[in-house]
Order: C-alpha cells, then sequence, then structure tokens
C-alpha cells in the first residue's frame, strides 16, 4: 500500500503535464536561431575580407617595393664622380633657371621660345634617366645625362646673353 | 548541421508541453519555466552536433532543461538541505493509504504548494522517473538526503490532499 501515489501517478502520467507554454515562444526562439544563423555568415565574411586585404596589402608593397628598387638606381650608383659632375651641373641648371625666370615677364615671348627648347633636353635626360635601369652599358647612358646636363647649363648661358641683352636694347631704347 | 527549420518546429512541437511542466514543476514560475524552455531548444538546436544518439533526443533535453531549472533555482539563493518543514506533520500519516480518491489535477496543484526542496525531489523522482543516486548527481546531495527529502515531501504532499479534501467535502 506505500506506493500508492507512486502506482497511480504513473498510471496517469500524462495528466501531470497539462500546461502549455505560451503561443509566441516558438518565434522567439526562431528569432534567436535567426540572428545566430546570421552571425556566423557575417563572420566568415569578415574573416575572408579581411585576410584579402592583408593579401592585397603585402601584394602591392611587395610591387612598389620592386618598382622603387628598379627605379633606384641613380647616377651615383654607376660612377660616383659623375653623379657629383651631375648634381653641380643641376645646381647650375636651377640657378639659372631662376635668373631666366626674372626676364620672363619683360621677354615673354623669348621666354617662351627657351624654355621650349629646354623642355626638349629635358625630356631626352628623362628618357636617359629611364633607359638607365634596363640599359646593357649603364655607363654609356650615366655619360650622356650628364653631357645633356652640360648641355642645357651652355644653352641657358647663352640664353641668359641673348635675354640680357635683349632687356638693355629695351631700356636704350625707351631712352 | 543545424538542421532545416521545419525539422526544427517539429521538434518544438514534440517536446515543448512536457518539458515546459518539467521545468514549471522545478520553478513553480511560468515565465521563469518559460525562459529556461527558451534556452534549452536554443542550446538543444545549435550543439545538435554534440548529441550522439546514446540516449534519446527526448531524454538529452530533458537534462539540459532540468539543469537550466536547477540553476535557475540556484540564483534564487535556494538551499536543497532545508528540513524545518516537516515539524508539524504526525507520524501516523507516513502511510500512504490514502482517505479520499486521488485525482490527477488535485495532485498536481498539490505539488505546487510544496517547498523548493520537497517539490523538486519529488518531481523528479515521481514524475521524471529519476532514481536517488541519479537525483543526487543532479541536485549535488547525498542520496540519502535524496530519499528522506522524498518521504518528507510524499508526508507533506498527503497532508496538503487531505486538508484540501477536507475543506471540498
Amino acid at each position: 500500500m506505500n506506493n500508492r501515489l507512486e502506482t497511480f501517478v504513473k498510471e496517469n502520467r500524462k495528466s501531470f503535464d497539462v500546461l502549455e507554454p505560451s503561443a509566441g515562444l516558438w518565434a522567439k526562439i526562431e528569432q534567436e536561431l535567426d540572428s545566430k544563423k546570421k552571425k556566423k555568415p557575417v563572420n566568415l565574411y569578415l574573416w575572408i575580407s579581411a585576410a584579402a586585404s592583408i593579401v592585397i596589402v603585402l601584394g602591392l608593397t611587395w610591387l612598389y617595393v620592386g618598382s622603387m628598387r628598379n627605379r633606384d638606381i641613380e647616377i651615383a650608383d654607376v660612377n660616383a664622380a659623375i653623379a657629383k659632375k651631375e648634381i653641380h651641373f643641376a645646381g647650375l641648371i636651377t640657378e639659372k633657371r631662376d635668373s631666366l625666370a626674372i626676364f620672363a615677364s619683360a621677354n615673354p615671348d623669348l621666354y617662351k621660345k627657351f624654355t621650349s627648347d629646354l623642355k626638349k633636353l629635358d625630356e631626352d635626360y628623362e628618357r636617359l634617366k629611364a633607359e638607365l635601369p634596363t640599359t646593357p652599358n649603364q655607363l654609356y647612358v650615366v655619360k650622356a645625362m650628364v653631357k645633356n646636363r652640360e648641355l642645357q647649363l651652355q644653352l641657358l648661358k647663352q640664353q641668359l646673353m641673348i635675354i640680357n641683352q635683349v632687356d638693355d636694347y629695351k631700356r636704350v631704347n625707351q631712352i | 548541421m543545424q538542421g532545416s527549420r521545419a525539422a526544427q518546429f517539429e521538434l518544438y512541437k514534440l517536446y515543448a508541453k512536457a518539458m515546459y511542466n518539467v521545468a514549471l514543476r522545478i520553478l513553480n514560475y511560468e515565465e521563469e519555466a518559460e525562459d529556461v524552455l527558451q534556452e534549452a531548444f536554443l542550446d538543444a538546436f545549435t550543439r545538435i552536433v554534440d548529441f550522439r544518439q546514446e540516449t534519446t533526443f527526448g531524454l538529452w533535453l530533458k537534462q539540459i532543461v532540468i539543469n537550466k531549472s536547477i540553476n535557475y533555482l540556484r540564483k534564487r539563493k535556494f538551499e536543497f538541505v532545508g528540513t524545518d518543514e516537516i515539524a508539524e506533520i504526525p507520524d501516523e500519516a507516513i502511510a500512504d493509504d490514502y482517505d479520499i480518491q486521488l485525482q490527477a489535477d488535485e495532485i498536481r496543484k498539490a505539488i505546487t504548494e510544496l517547498p523548493d526542496g520537497y517539490r523538486v525531489v519529488l518531481s523528479l523522482y515521481l514524475l521524471e522517473g529519476y532514481d536517488h543516486e541519479e537525483i543526487s548527481h543532479i541536485l549535488k546531495i547525498s542520496e540519502n538526503t535524496s530519499r528522506t527529502q522524498y518521504m518528507r515531501a510524499k508526508k507533506k504532499l498527503k497532508s496538503i490532499l487531505e486538508s484540501k479534501g477536507m475543506r471540498d467535502e
């Protein structure tokens, strides 16, 4: 008789599970499941894009460094003495160009002509510089570059002389 | 790996009601029982990969529900070893012969009136079908405590039922 309660419960087990959870509970669970599912692909996507950007950045740096190395061949790498000469010329060229620019406003037509002549020489120089990394005879190219600078300098000297004379002439005529 | 939503809903329909009643018997609060149910299903669906078929899905889910319910109960600073409430129960009530007709609904309601410790042990033993060894693992109490708690719970339940029966007649 001691287990009447146990027997009764066993026989009527179903009658004890009578209460129902609220109807909206599944919707809540579904919502949570959705938010969990959505999070995962986003994370995966994030990781992939992060990895991709690292690869891209590394690739770009590699390319940049590589191209810099190619471009970085200067005259000094080929011949230090020539480089010194080139630097000396380049300094003088800037100086003369500045002097020439002073006369520009007084003689615009002449100045325009002069600068276009200089521009041609300058273009030659840039072409030589671009050739330098790939050329089989670098010393030759470097020498040509310095020669170009020398020509530029001489041209500038003559231009300055002319422009000076023209300027003097103009002033004299004005008086 | 998580299975289709339709399959999840089928599982929910199949087990929600039974699991809700399991949680409710332990917690005695509808809101907490629903929270437990929601967490348990979410856990079960996301950890379904871990589910090895040594047991049925229902039993596995029930374990999750019970563990979560017990955790909720513990958060209320509840201790399973309280022994004070039985003092007023007379010894002659130990026998299990009820004078009144047993009714499932009456018993169910009477269980909700039991103190937490009694209610949990009695529910686990009488309704969820765990033996005292299993209960001692679940509640982290000794097997002996489980046994005495159950006996006292039964006594108390009987006295509740009898006092009700008297009131009804």
